[in-house]
């Protein structure tokens, strides 16, 4: 009786999991969601992130859907586009976009609000004069950011739970950890949260959750 | 003939309505009057196109402080759903689409319904910039800039798509939200305000187009739409 070699097994479920392969440059950035999102739920995939922009964008943006990235490539034959796209369809094939129709609709709701808090601070991000970024951020901050962390607070509390939505962990509460952590957030953003214990105490819980706490420890450090 | 066009009325709800009951949910969009369409219309048109019966909320900018507070994020559009609140002009056109059999037949043609909403979102916020200028010298020359850096290319990326996909449709082999989304930014916005010059090199986006706009359903609300909120600007 001949039983299966261990190369042949580890074929076998290699083959039912989907080969992920996610393209982004070697920032955090729009691709970091959906890095968060495979670390927390367990699932392997080959974060490609060696993208020279010089030397290697050229070409590899012509293979790109929209001549854009981030981009998930699925099995080696399908690709999709558009970060909070990838974001949600990873979030909703491993678990973690909510119970129902209505809470997966919910956490789509905060993760776009939290795409919108990204456009917001682009600028400020990516600006090379510490004195002009410093004051890009403030603006962000009180004009936008402010004024949004106090909406979000009210339905923290009333929503009971500690999540954003539902009962669990679901991947708006992994987009807010990940705008409130980026690096300006770190270097600029100390007071930010003062008026958002709620919100504060979220992110504490989802940077505390051991695959996040795994991977964040050995991701590589970037200027954004 | 009445109990014919009843019963027939609610067969296509069966066959557009996944989740039938036989109590709809109350709907109640909430937008501003002007911008006309804006980020509410893609939501209407997933509507209209499914035959789902929704009360079209429209206030003036002056009663926008009495209800901006009462909003989940201070933003409209808003939808109410049995008296819950939707925010987010995206999470509500993907929520309805995906409801009334409109957001592709499995996980991965949803996903792409996404992606194709997700780039006309991209491209409104980048028409936003022209949109919002002042100074009508620099308007027409971020216009220009707009539609000569930013839509071109991603004409062409579409096309290719559209020529790869092979049906006709943006997403697998039926009519989805990404098409209407389409739809109303291209030809509901782009079209009217700058003309058809852009699609001369795109001939199967221009036909997609052109068939969404034909869709008795969508030809029915553009019809009334235009009569009862005459365009403004």
């Amino acid at each position: 009786m001949v039983f299966p070699s261990r190369p042949v097994k580890l074929l076998r479920e290699s083959l039912k999991m989907p080969g992920y392969k996610l393209y982004y440059f070697d920032v955090r950035g729009r691709g970091e969601l959906c890095r968060l999102i495979l670390h927390c739920a367990g699932v392997p995939f080959e974060d490609f992130r060696d993208i020279d922009y010089f030397k290697d964008w050229p070409t590899i943006k012509t293979r790109m859907p929209f001549g854009q990235v981030p981009v998930l490539e699925v099995d080696g034959v399908k690709m999709l586009a558009q970060s909070m796209t990838i974001a949600r369809y990873l979030a909703r094939r491993h678990g973690l976009a909510g119970q129902n129709d209505w809470e997966q609709s919910q956490a789509d709701m905060y993760c776009d609000c939290v795409y919108d808090l990204h456009n917001a601070t682009v600028d400020a991000t990516w600006e090379e004069d510490p004195v002009k970024q410093k004051d890009l951020f403030n603006k962000v901050n009180q004009d936008t950011i402010q004024p949004h962390l106090e909406k979000v607070e009210q339905h923290l509390v009333k929503n009971g739970s500690g999540h954003l939505v539902g009962q669990g962990l679901t991947w708006a509460d992994i987009a807010y950890y990940a705008y409130f952590t980026t690096p300006i957030m770190t270097r600029l953003g100390g007071e930010v949260l003062t008026k958002a214990p709620h919100l504060k105490k979220l992110i504490e819980t989802v940077g505390n959750n051991p695959n996040i706490q795994k991977y964040v420890e050995t991701r590589p450090v970037t200027s954004g | 003939m009445l109990i014919e066009t009843f019963y027939r009325q609610i067969g296509s709800e069966i066959v557009t309505n996944k989740s039938f009951k036989f109590s709809m949910p109350v709907y109640k969009l909430h937008y501003f009057n002007n911008p006309r369409r804006g980020r509410a219309e893609l939501s209407r048109l997933i509507f209209s196109q499914a035959g789902v019966q929704f009360e079209d909320v429209r206030f003036s900018h002056s009663e926008w402080p009495n209800i901006k507070p009462t909003t989940p994020f201070s933003q409209v559009p808003i939808l109410e759903v049995d008296g819950q609140v939707l925010a987010q002009s995206n999470a509500i056109a993907r929520y309805l689409a995906r409801k009334y059999g409109l957001a592709g037949k499995d996980e991965w043609e949803q996903a792409q319904t996404d992606m194709y909403i997700e780039n006309i979102h991209d491209l409104l916020n980048a028409a936003a910039v022209p949109f919002m200028e002042k100074d009508p010298a620099k308007q027409k020359e971020l216009y220009q800039k707009f539609m000569t850096d930013t839509i071109a290319s991603h004409v062409v990326a579409v096309e290719k798509q559209l020529k790869k996909n092979n049906t006709g449709y943006l997403v697998g082999k039926q009519l989805t939200a990404a098409d209407l989304a389409y739809y109303a930014f291209f030809s509901d916005f782009i079209e009217v305000k700058f003309g058809g010059a852009f699609l001369k090199d795109a001939p199967l986006l221009k036909s997609l187009i052109d068939r969404v706009k034909a869709l008795p359903n969508i030809k029915k609300w553009t019809e009334f739409r235009d009569s009862k909120y005459p365009e403004e600007n």
